[in-house]
């Protein structure tokens, strides 16, 4: 693919947020963690699926317009899709770029799959899961010590 | 800043050993003395589910340290019943008392508790999770009966994939050098993979078993445990490993003379009433143990110097 059809596929920012190497099919999943959180639920967003990447093979992509990604959006995006490249973009030019990984500590945002864990019937309680691995990818809950895969974890919405 | 007995997982070998000596010091004090260690000092005992043993054994604890008990059994006649949170029940009685030792029947009730009170808690089992002063106990009566918890061989018998005992006990003891572990169980009961690896992410060797004789016969000690008949979705299964997990005096004929039967009772009939009058039996002496160690555990909590 040239260039020029590159840009006719995926329009250019000129400043905003790149969300990048999405495994296809898991866009429109961030899309939605996007728009739950407060002030994002207007912004401009793109959002292409299935483009071809050298990297992963199929990949869906993610553009913010004239916004910044919060710290704890993309906390909760590296839970549900660790590994997706954030760039940040000023004047057409990628200014900042990381890839996200899951956090050690995964603080409200995770509900323990545990039927019998005390913070599924308590009223108000802050889940919290801590990392047993150096990867991030087992996750043990702070209340009922059950531990579990980062993929058997299920993130709630604001 | 307040201390909490929530999980054994989060105790070090330096935190158990410092739990035994506090028992062993515990026990030493005459009861005239004792009697006065905890004087004016209120304990609530809040279990949201029977447990008559632990219960008893934390009254009676509390009550030869001088101490004051009050509590409930059930949530019949709490405002539990009425609908009142957990927090709420707990926010409500820490303004009575002490320190409260709470059993409940969900995982991770009590450090929500520990988190959100300002009072010592201690856990008395969180449902399938953790009993640590059980754990605690359990490795007191090894160490009186051994005078160490190191370089032993070890046989956990019965129910090793369900037993939240055995998972704790199991724990511990691979924190302490030269322990050698015999499992003895059906095979459907055996020990979960997860549980054979230790703190650095080493994998201990066990031997394991379903010949619960010839086990004890190579061992220092057996914990037993109940084998539930709802493990077995097929009652003929149940009704053939049961007969094979029951301890008699006959089979421990060729033990070596300090061997000892540990079971964190109640038992049903895993252990047979011919072993009770042997030199062998510990688990009578076990929920003695269990008393001291939790008046050790009552008064470090409470700030009591001994």
């Amino acid at each position: 693919m040239s260039a020029r059809e590159k840009l006719l596929h995926i329009p250019k920012i000129r400043n905003g947020i790149v969300i990048d190497h999405i495994p296809a099919g898991a866009g429109i999943r961030i899309v939605e963690i996007i728009r739950a959180y407060p002030g994002l639920d207007a912004i401009v967003i793109t959002l292409g699926l299935n483009y071809a990447s050298n990297k992963i093979g199929s990949k869906d992509m993610i553009k913010l317009q004239d916004h910044d990604l919060p710290a704890e959006v993309a906390e909760h995006i590296s839970l549900v899709t660790p590994g997706v490249t954030i760039k940040r973009v000023v004047e057409y030019q990628v200014d900042k770029k990381l890839v996200l990984r899951p956090p050690r500590e995964i603080v409200s945002l995770g509900r323990c799959r545990n039927p019998n864990c005390i913070t599924n019937t308590e009223r108000g309680v802050t889940t919290r899961f801590r990392a047993i691995d150096d990867r991030s990818s087992k996750f043990r809950c702070a209340f009922c010590e059950r531990v579990f895969r980062i993929r058997e974890l299920e993130f709630v919405l604001p | 800043m307040k201390k909490d007995l929530i999980s054994a997982n989060e105790l070090s070998a330096e935190d158990l050993l410092f739990y035994l000596s506090l028992a062993a010091k515990a026990e030493e004090i005459p009861p005239r003395e004792k009697l006065e260690l905890l004087r004016g000092k209120l304990l609530m005992l809040m279990f949201f589910e029977p447990s008559t043993r632990t219960k008893n054994s934390f009254e009676a604890a509390m009550r030869r340290l001088g101490g004051d008990v009050m509590g409930f059994t059930g949530t019949a006649s709490t405002s539990v019943k009425k609908g009142e949170t957990f927090l709420d029940t707990v926010l409500t009685i820490e303004r009575y008392v002490d320190i409260m030792v709470i059993r409940h029947p969900q995982e991770g009730a009590a450090r929500l508790a520990a988190e959100s009170s300002s009072l010592p808690v201690i856990n008395a089992g969180d449902g399938t999770n953790q009993h640590p002063t059980q754990t605690l106990l359990d490795l007191y009566t090894i160490f009186k009966c051994f005078g160490r918890i190191t370089d032993l061989k070890i046989c956990l018998a019965g129910d090793l994939k369900y037993s939240r005992t055995v998972y704790s006990l199991l724990r511990t003891l691979m924190l302490f050098g030269g322990n050698e572990f015999v499992l003895a169980s059906p095979e459907a009961l055996r020990v979960p993979d997860y549980l054979k690896w230790d703190e650095q992410g080493h994998r201990q060797s066990f031997v394991e078993t379903d010949d619960l004789q010839a086990a004890v016969e190579h061992c220092d000690l057996v914990y037993m445990t109940r084998i539930q008949r709802e493990r077995f979705p097929d009652p003929l299964e149940y009704e053939k490993v049961k007969g094979v997990f029951r301890l008699q005096a006959s089979m421990l004929k060729n033990v070596r003379s300090h061997f000892k039967v540990l079971h964190p009772l109640p038992r049903v009939d895993e252990i047979d009433t011919d072993i009770d009058g042997t030199p062998h039996a510990g688990y009578f002496d076990q929920v003695y143990n269990g008393m001291i160690m939790r008046q050790g555990i009552l008064l470090h909590l409470l700030g009591a110097k001994i």
